[in-house]
């Protein structure tokens, strides 16, 4: 039991061992002087010029009156885990938000790059023959432009090879 | 667990209600709030008054102690706002005057009961136990002296010391246990004989 004491107060022993004799100190009271005795050892050691009688008893005494202390159980505990959630929650909010962001973006441009896609139509535009050698024959008759030529009446069209 | 994790243990303890185990952090550091507090405090029945005002004050507050700093940081703390109200409590009371008000007169009460005013047989006791207790560490042997010493002046961890000693960590673990006996064993009939002076 005394080593054990002397490895707790050094923050050597293992969690679930520490709790346990943490208990039995508290209810011990040759276990408890230990305790006491071996700080007082630790503290002359540190500080010899600053050595003064046991304050435990009379702070004891003094507890008397105070009332006892309840704070709901795993307090502490909840508080870090509650920092813990706010975090992850901001992350995952912010990560939310720059996802909803990218895809308003995304849905806005779409439409327009559609729009685009319908109104420009590559048109293959050829000039028949027959009717380019009727209408540069024809060219001084054109009645819209002083242009002496066909280039007024040349139109784009398209077709398919397999029409006639 | 580390050391800073067994003040957490406890203190979630008497935070569940558990007075006892607030004994067990004054035992533990009651001599360093009160070289804390004497700094600011130079009377030493007043400095220790204060100390008890500080861990009273400490109790009180353990509901809002949520662990986000070290157990004794937190305590320092608290001790330094004492000690400093302490003063300032002092300097506004007229040195002569004999009216208190009632918080003044409470604690003056308390105090007054309390005090142990350092005579002179205190006095010698707090030498006797340093010079037991450093007489005890130099008849020591060597590997038990250098282990102590390395625990308790220099702080060491007992993997460190295993390193210095170039042992294993339970051979460290045994020699400061030893050596902790060995000093606690000639102290033991000097402390039963000042059972009144609450040493």
């Amino acid at each position: 039991m005394k080593q054990e004491i002397s490895a707790l107060m050094d923050g050597e022993l293992f969690e679930d061992d520490a709790e346990g004799f943490l208990k039995r100190i508290e209810r011990d009271s040759d276990a408890h002087k230990d305790w006491e005795l071996y700080h007082l050892i630790g503290d002359v050691l540190r500080q010899p010029d600053h050595i003064h009688g046991d304050l435990s008893a009379k702070v004891r005494e003094r507890m008397r009156d105070e009332p006892t202390i309840f704070v709901r159980r795993g307090h502490a505990g909840n508080q870090k885990m509650l920092t813990f959630a706010l975090s992850a929650a901001a992350s995952l909010s912010a990560i939310g938000v720059v996802a909803w962001m990218s895809m308003q973006i995304g849905s806005e441009a779409l439409p327009s790059l559609a729009m685009q896609q319908n109104s420009v139509r590559p048109v293959k535009a050829q000039i028949q023959r027959y009717n380019s050698d009727y209408l540069m024959a024809h060219q001084e008759f054109s009645p819209s432009t002083d242009m002496n030529g066909g280039a007024s009446y040349i139109r784009t069209v398209s077709y398919r090879s397999d029409e006639k | 667990m580390a050391d800073k994790e067994v003040d957490q243990q406890l203190v979630e303890r008497v935070q569940r209600g558990d007075k006892h185990a607030f004994d067990l952090l004054v035992s533990k550091y009651q001599r360093k709030l009160g070289r804390l507090i004497s700094r600011f405090v130079r009377d030493p029945a007043e400095a220790e008054d204060v100390t008890q005002d500080a861990f009273i004050k400490a109790y009180r507050a353990l509901p809002s102690f949520r662990g986000e700093s070290a157990f004794y940081t937190w305590l320092y703390r608290i001790g330094i706002n004492t000690a400093k109200n302490y003063l300032l409590a002092n300097k506004r009371r007229a040195p002569s005057t004999t009216i208190f008000d009632t918080e003044d007169a409470e604690s003056f009460e308390e105090a007054s009961l309390l005090r142990e005013v350092s005579t002179p047989e205190n006095e010698l006791m707090s030498k006797q136990v340093v010079d037991v207790v450093q007489a005890s560490l130099q008849q020591l042997p060597e590997d038990l002296r250098s282990a102590l010493t390395l625990r308790e002046i220099e702080g060491l961890s007992y993997e460190e010391i295993a390193s210095v000693m170039n042992c294993p960590i339970g051979t460290v673990r045994s020699r400061i246990f030893r050596a902790r006996e060995a000093v606690a064993e000639n102290l033991r009939p000097l402390l039963e004989t000042s059972k009144g002076n609450r040493w």
